[in-house]
C-alpha cells in the first residue's frame, strides 16, 4: 500500500506536469518496470508451489507476497500506460491483466469465506479425489443394509410352520394381527423396502452430480423417508434412518464436489492467463524497448 | 525294624467270607475281593478322607457307612447293594451332579468323566434340585491347566495329590458352605501362583474341574515326536512331570537340522521356542540396517515411486552413536556395528514370540548340524516353572548375557567387568505374568529393575484415575527414582505380558553409584527428566477441561497435526509437501477426526502412551528424550507397530533386496522387504514440511494442551454462562 501511495504521490505531478504522459518515458518505464517486476514475483509463487519443501520463505510469506505485489502492480502497470491500453497487442494484455487482477481478487475472496462454508454444511466431508470412492462405499453399504433387513424378514417367513402358512392362505383373525396377517405383512414390506433401494436410492448413490432427482432434494428426501416409515413395520425404522443418513452423506459429497470447484474453479482462468500476460507482458517490453 | 504281623479279621460282604489284616478299610477289602463300590473322593495312592459319600454300604449300624475311611472289624457284616445303600447313593449322585456343568470338560474331552459316568450309571439324568445360584467361576490363568471351579465336588484330590504325594503345598481349601472351593497359595489365580504346573491335580481330578489346556491350532507337525521317557532323561526336564509330559506329547517335538538351513526367520510370527540340544547357530539381523527413504525412480506424467534405503552414515540422527546393542529374543543381544551373535546348546531362544506371539527378532541359522527341541508355550511355561531349568537358564544369563544386557544400557556404559562380575551372582530373574504387579507406587524403593524379556507399563495413580507414563520394553530399566531419593516407588509397574526382569538389589546399586559417578550421574539426568516430564504431563492434565478432550483420545498426543478448516482451502499443499520431503510417499491423511474447527490430521502424534512401541520383538520403535517417538533403522519390518498403532499412523514401505533364491541355493534373487515409517516431524528441519509448506496458515503442530487449552476453557464458560 505504501508503494502505491508513493507511487500516486510520484504520479500526479507528473501527469500535471506533463501534457501526455507515457510508458515510454523515464518515470513510465519505471512504473512498468517495478510493476513487471512484481507481476513476474507474483507469477513465481506456482513456481515455489511446485517445490513446497525448498527452504525459500514459508509457503504463507509467498502466498502474502503473492497477493499484495499481484495487487499494486495493476495500478503500476495503469500508472505506467496512463490509464491508457495503448496499441493492440497493449490493448489485449491489458484485458487479459484486467481479468487475472478481477480474477486474484475473486479467488482471494472465495478462498477467505469459502472454507467456512465447507467447513459448516459439510461435516461429512472427506478427501477430494475419493469422493468418487466413498460413493461407490455408499452404495455397497447401502445395499448390504437393505439385504439384511429383507433377510431378516424373509428369516421369519421361512420358519413359519406349514400350519402358519395355511392360516396365511386362508387369513384368519385371532387378535387383531394374525400370524397369517404378519407374515403377509412381512412380505410385503420386504417388496417395499427393496423397491425403493432399487428404484430410488441406488440410481441416486451411483450417480455423479444427481442434480434434479428426487433424494438430491433435502426436503423431498425427508418426505420420502417419512412415508417409507409409515409403510414399513418399526423393526426396520433404524434401516429407513441408515438410508436416510447415506444419502444425507451423498448430498454432502456432490455438494463438496460443487464447492471445491468454487474454491479451486477460478484457478482455471487466473493461472493461464497470468502466464499469457506474462508472456505478452515480455514481448510488449522487449518491442518497446527495441523500437 | 522288625514289622509286626497285624491279626486277621473276619467279615462278610454281601454274603461272601472274607479274611483281611487288621486296619483294612472296608472299601479296600471288598475290592481285594472283587466287589466294586463306587467311590468319587477317593483313590488308591491317596489317604481316604471321606467327603463324598458315594462309597457308603450298610454295615448293620444306625447309619450308613463311608466305606473307604470305615476300617473293617470282626464278624462285621457289610451290604454293598441293598436297595436302600443304592437310592442313597443315587441321592448323593443327584445332588453332586445339580451343581455340576453337564457335560463337563473332562467329559467332552475324553468322555471319563467319574461323577457322569457314576450318574449315568445310576440313571440320573436331570437331577430334582435346584442349581446352586451364585457361579463359582473359571481360572484360565495358567497355561497347563484350566480350572473349572463349576465342575469341582471338592473331593480334596487335587489338594492330596498336591501336598501329599507331590509335597508342593499349593493347593487347599478355600471359603465354607456355598464359598467353599479349592484355592492356590492365598487364592491367587493359579498362573499367578507358586504352582510348578507338575500336573498331579489335573490327574487326580475326577471331574472337568483340573483339565489339561492344549494350544489350539498350533500342532506341531512334522518334527519327531519326543516321547516322555527320553524327555525325562534331559536335564531340563528334571522334576517335571511325566504325566504331563505324557498328555503333551505333540507339543513338544525334536528337530534336525542341516548347517546352512535357516531355523526361523525375523518378521515371522510364530507360537515356539527353541531348545539348544546338539550344533551351533548363528543369530542375525537380514534386514539391512538404514533408514527408508522414497523417491521418483523415473519422470513422466505418472511417476514411479520407490522405497530406498539410506545407510547410517547418510543419515544420521541424534543419540543413535550411543546405541551399542539391538534387543532380540534370546539369551544374548547383537551388537549394533555386527549384528550377529552364536547359540549354543543349552540355549533357548524364541522366548517372547512363544509366550507373547510376537514377531521373532531375528533369524536363525545352523552354524553346524544341529538338534534342537521346538516347543509351545503350555510346555515352555512348565519349564519355566521348574526349578533345575530355571537354573540353567539363570546360570546361562549370568555367565553370557548380563555384561551385553547391561551394556545395551547406555547409561551402563562405565561399569568396569569387575563390578559386573560381582553383580553376575547377585542378580536375581524373575518372572510376571500379564497383568500381575511388580512394584506399586507408595512402596518402599528398594530396588532396581532391568527389562529381560516383554514390556511393563509405568502409570501412576491420579485421582482421576490411572495414568500411562510409559511402556518399557527389553533394555528399559526402572526403579531408580525411588531409589536415588532414597524413599518410595513414586510409580507402579505392571507386567502387560510375559515379563522377565533383572533384579538389582538396592544395596548393590548403591554400590554401583557409589563406584562409578558417571553412572550416577547419567541415572540421576534420567531420573530427573522422567519426574519433570511426569510433573509437566500432569500440571496439563489438571489445567484442562479434558472430558471432551479425553472423548477423542487428545490428550494422550504430545504433537498433533491440525488443520484449521476454516482458513484451509484444501489445496493438499501439506500433503505435496510431506511426499516431497519423504520422496514421493506422504506420512499424512488430510482426513481425521474434528474438533471444533481444527481437523487432527493423520499423522503421526507421538503418543504419550505410544501403544506402537509395545511389543516390537527388536526394539527399533523408541522414544528419544524428548518423547518423540521414532523408528530405528534396525527395524525388521514385522508391521506389529503399524496395527497396534490406534490411529493408523504408521505405514509400512516396501523396498528392494537381494534375496537367497529357495529354488538355487547359493543363488540371490530380486525381493522386497518392508520397513516402518511415520511422521518424524522432518526433523532435519525447523519445522515440518507440512506446517511449512501451508500458504494459508491453517496447518500447525501443536501441544494439544496448550493448543486447545484456551479454546476447552472458553467453551466451558461458554456453556456455564
Amino acid at each position: 500500500m505504501v508503494a502505491l501511495v508513493v507511487a500516486t504521490a510520484i504520479y500526479v505531478p507528473y501527469s500535471l506536469r506533463v501534457p501526455a504522459p507515457s510508458g515510454g518515458s523515464a518515470i513510465g518505464l519505471i512504473y512498468g518496470s517495478v510493476g513487471f517486476c512484481f507481476m513476474i514475483f507474483a507469477g513465481l509463487l506456482g513456481l515455489r508451489k511446485k517445490f513446497p519443501v525448498w527452504r525459500i520463505g514459508r509457503a504463507q510469506t509467498w502466498m502474502r507476497a503473492h497477493l499484495w505485489l499481484g495487487l499494486v502492480s495493476y495500478p503500476l502497470i495503469l500508472l505506467h500506460g496512463a490509464f491508457h491500453f495503448g496499441g493492440p497487442l497493449t490493448r489485449v494484455m491489458m484485458w487479459i491483466f484486467t481479468v487475472v487482477f478481477a480474477s486474484g481478487i475473486v479467488g482471494a475472496a472465495i478462498q477467505h469465506c469459502m472454507p467456512r462454508i465447507h467447513t459448516a454444511q459439510l461435516p461429512m466431508e472427506t478427501i477430494y479425489e475419493q469422493i468418487d470412492h466413498v460413493r461407490d462405499q455408499l452404495a455397497m453399504e447401502t445395499g448390504r443394509l437393505v439385504e439384511s433387513a429383507c433377510a431378516s424378514l424373509d428369516g421369519e417367513l421361512s420358519r413359519a410352520s406349514m400350519g402358519q402358512l395355511a392360516a396365511a392362505a386362508s387369513a384368519g383373525t385371532d387378535w387383531d394381527v394374525t400370524v397369517a396377517d404378519g407374515l403377509g405383512f412381512n412380505e410385503q414390506a420386504s417388496r417395499q423396502l427393496r423397491d425403493f433401494f432399487l428404484s430410488e436410492t441406488l440410481p441416486y448413490l451411483e450417480k455423479v452430480g444427481s442434480r434434479g432427482m428426487p433424494l438430491a432434494d433435502p426436503m423431498r428426501a425427508k418426505a420420502m423417508f417419512q412415508q417409507l416409515r409409515i409403510l414399513l413395520p418399526a423393526p426396520l425404522h433404524s434401516t429407513v434412518g441408515d438410508l436416510e443418513t447415506i444419502c444425507e452423506e451423498k448430498r454432502q459429497l456432490d455438494r463438496q464436489r460443487r464447492f471445491h470447484l468454487v474454491l479451486h474453479g477460478w484457478l482455471l482462468v487466473h493461472i493461464p492467463l497470468s502466464y499469457a500476460v506474462l508472456l505478452l507482458g515480455a514481448v510488449h517490453a522487449v518491442l518497446a524497448l527495441k523500437y | 525294624m522288625a514289622e509286626i504281623q497285624a491279626a486277621d479279621i473276619t467279615l462278610t460282604i454281601d454274603g461272601l467270607a472274607v479274611i483281611v489284616p487288621s486296619g483294612t478299610t472296608v472299601f479296600d477289602a471288598a475290592r481285594m475281593h472283587g466287589i466294586p463300590i463306587p467311590t468319587l473322593c477317593h483313590q488308591q495312592n491317596e489317604n481316604p478322607v471321606g467327603v463324598c459319600r458315594v462309597c457308603v454300604v450298610d454295615v448293620g449300624q444306625r447309619v450308613y457307612a463311608a466305606a473307604c475311611i470305615r476300617p473293617c472289624e470282626p464278624d462285621m457284616k457289610v451290604q454293598t447293594g441293598t436297595d436302600g445303600v443304592i437310592n442313597t447313593r443315587r441321592t448323593l449322585v443327584e445332588l453332586l451332579m445339580s451343581d455340576h456343568p453337564s457335560p463337563c470338560a473332562r467329559e467332552q474331552h475324553s468322555g471319563d468323566c467319574e461323577l457322569e459316568r457314576l450318574a449315568a450309571d445310576a440313571g440320573v439324568t436331570s437331577p430334582r434340585f435346584p442349581k446352586r445360584a451364585t457361579p463359582r467361576g473359571k481360572d484360565d490363568s495358567s497355561l497347563a491347566i484350566a480350572v473349572d471351579h463349576e465342575a469341582c465336588i471338592l473331593c480334596d484330590r487335587c489338594i492330596r495329590g498336591c501336598d501329599d504325594i507331590r509335597s508342593n503345598w499349593v493347593l487347599a481349601r478355600r471359603g465354607k458352605g456355598y464359598q467353599a472351593g479349592i484355592a492356590f497359595d492365598t487364592n491367587l489365580p493359579m498362573g499367578s501362583s507358586s504352582c510348578v504346573s507338575c500336573g498331579e491335580c489335573m490327574v487326580s481330578c475326577p471331574t472337568g474341574a483340573l483339565t489339561n489346556k492344549r494350544i489350539v491350532g498350533t500342532e506341531l507337525g512334522t518334527g519327531d515326536v519326543v516321547n516322555p521317557e527320553e524327555l525325562l532323561d534331559l536335564p531340563i526336564f528334571h522334576n517335571v512331570s511325566g504325566t504331563f509330559l505324557e498328555l503333551n506329547q505333540k507339543a513338544i517335538v525334536k528337530r534336525y537340522y542341516k548347517a546352512g538351513e535357516i531355523i526361523c526367520r525375523e518378521g515371522d510370527f510364530g507360537s515356539t521356542a527353541f531348545y539348544i540340544l546338539e550344533g551351533k547357530v548363528e543369530v542375525y539381523l537380514s534386514s539391512p540396517i538404514a533408514h527408508v527413504k522414497t523417491q521418483d525412480s523415473g519422470g513422466g506424467f505418472f511417476k514411479r515411486l520407490s522405497s530406498l534405503l539410506t545407510p547410517r552414515g547418510d543419515d544420521q540422527r541424534a543419540e543413535e552413536s550411543t546405541r551399542a546393542f539391538i534387543p532380540i529374543d534370546a539369551s544374548v543381544d547383537l551388537p549394533y556395528g555386527n549384528p550377529v551373535a552364536d547359540l549354543v546348546p543349552g540355549d533357548l531362544f524364541g522366548e517372547m514370540t512363544c509366550m507373547n506371539y510376537y514377531p521373532r527378532s531375528a533369524t536363525v541359522r545352523a552354524q553346524t548340524d544341529c538338534v534342537m527341541l521346538e516347543m509351545l508355550r503350555n510346555v515352555l511355561d512348565i519349564l519355566q516353572r521348574n526349578k533345575t531349568f530355571r537354573a540353567q537358564l539363570e546360570r546361562n544369563y549370568r555367565a553370557r548375557a548380563l555384561d551385553s544386557h547391561l551394556r545395551s544400557v547406555p547409561i551402563f556404559a562405565p561399569l568396569t567387568k569387575d563390578f559386573i562380575d560381582h553383580l553376575r551372582d547377585r542378580v536375581e530373574l524373575i518372572r510376571y505374568q500379564p497383568g500381575q504387579s511388580i512394584c506399586r507406587q507408595g512402596d518402599p524403593a528398594d530396588s532396581f529393575y532391568l527389562i529381560r524379556i516383554g514390556f511393563v507399563k509405568i502409570s501412576e495413580q491420579r485421582p482421576g484415575g490411572e495414568m500411562i507414563l510409559a511402556y518399557l520394553g527389553r533394555g528399559g530399566f526402572f526403579g531408580e527414582i525411588g531409589l536415588l531419593s532414597g524413599g518410595t516407588r513414586t510409580a507402579s509397574c505392571t507386567a502387560l505380558d510375559h515379563v522377565e526382569v533383572v533384579r538389582i538389589t538396592g544395596q548393590d546399586f548403591q554400590l554401583m553409584l557409589d563406584r562409578f559417578p558417571d553412572v550416577r550421574r547419567s541415572l540421576e539426568g534420567v531420573a530427573g527428566e522422567r519426574v519433570e516430564e511426569n510433573r509437566k504431563h500432569v500440571q496439563q492434565v489438571g489445567e484442562v477441561p479434558v472430558d471432551t478432550f479425553l472423548a477423542q483420545g487428545l490428550m494422550e498426543a504430545q504433537s498433533l497435526l491440525v488443520l484449521d478448516l476454516e482458513k484451509c482451502t484444501r489445496c493438499d499443499q501439506c500433503v505435496r509437501a510431506c511426499a516431497d520431503a519423504h520422496q514421493g510417499v506422504s506420512r499424512l491423511v488430510r482426513e481425521g477426526l474434528r474438533f471444533d474447527k481444527y481437523l487432527v490430521a493423520t499423522s503421526c502424534r507421538q503418543c504419550r502412551d505410544p501403544l506402537c512401541m509395545v511389543g516390537c520383538p527388536v526394539g527399533s520403535i523408541r522414544r528419544r528424550n524428548t518423547l518423540e517417538v521414532i523408528i530405528e533403522d534396525w527395524c525388521i519390518g514385522c508391521g506389529l507397530c503399524a496395527n497396534n498403532c490406534p490411529y493408523g499412523n504408521i505405514n509400512l514401505h516396501p523396498f528392494p533386496v537381494e534375496l537367497d533364491d529357495p529354488q538355487n541355493p547359493g543363488r540371490r534373487i530380486a525381493g522386497t522387504r518392508q520397513k516402518a515409517t511415520s511422521c518424524d516431524l522432518c526433523h532435519d528441519h525447523e519445522e515440518p514440511s507440512c506446517v511449512y509448506a501451508c500458504p494459508h496458515d491453517a496447518a500447525h503442530r501443536v501441544n494439544p494442551p496448550e493448543f486447545f487449552g484456551g479454546l476447552l476453557k472458553r467453551q466451558e464458560a461458554g456453556n456455564r454462562g
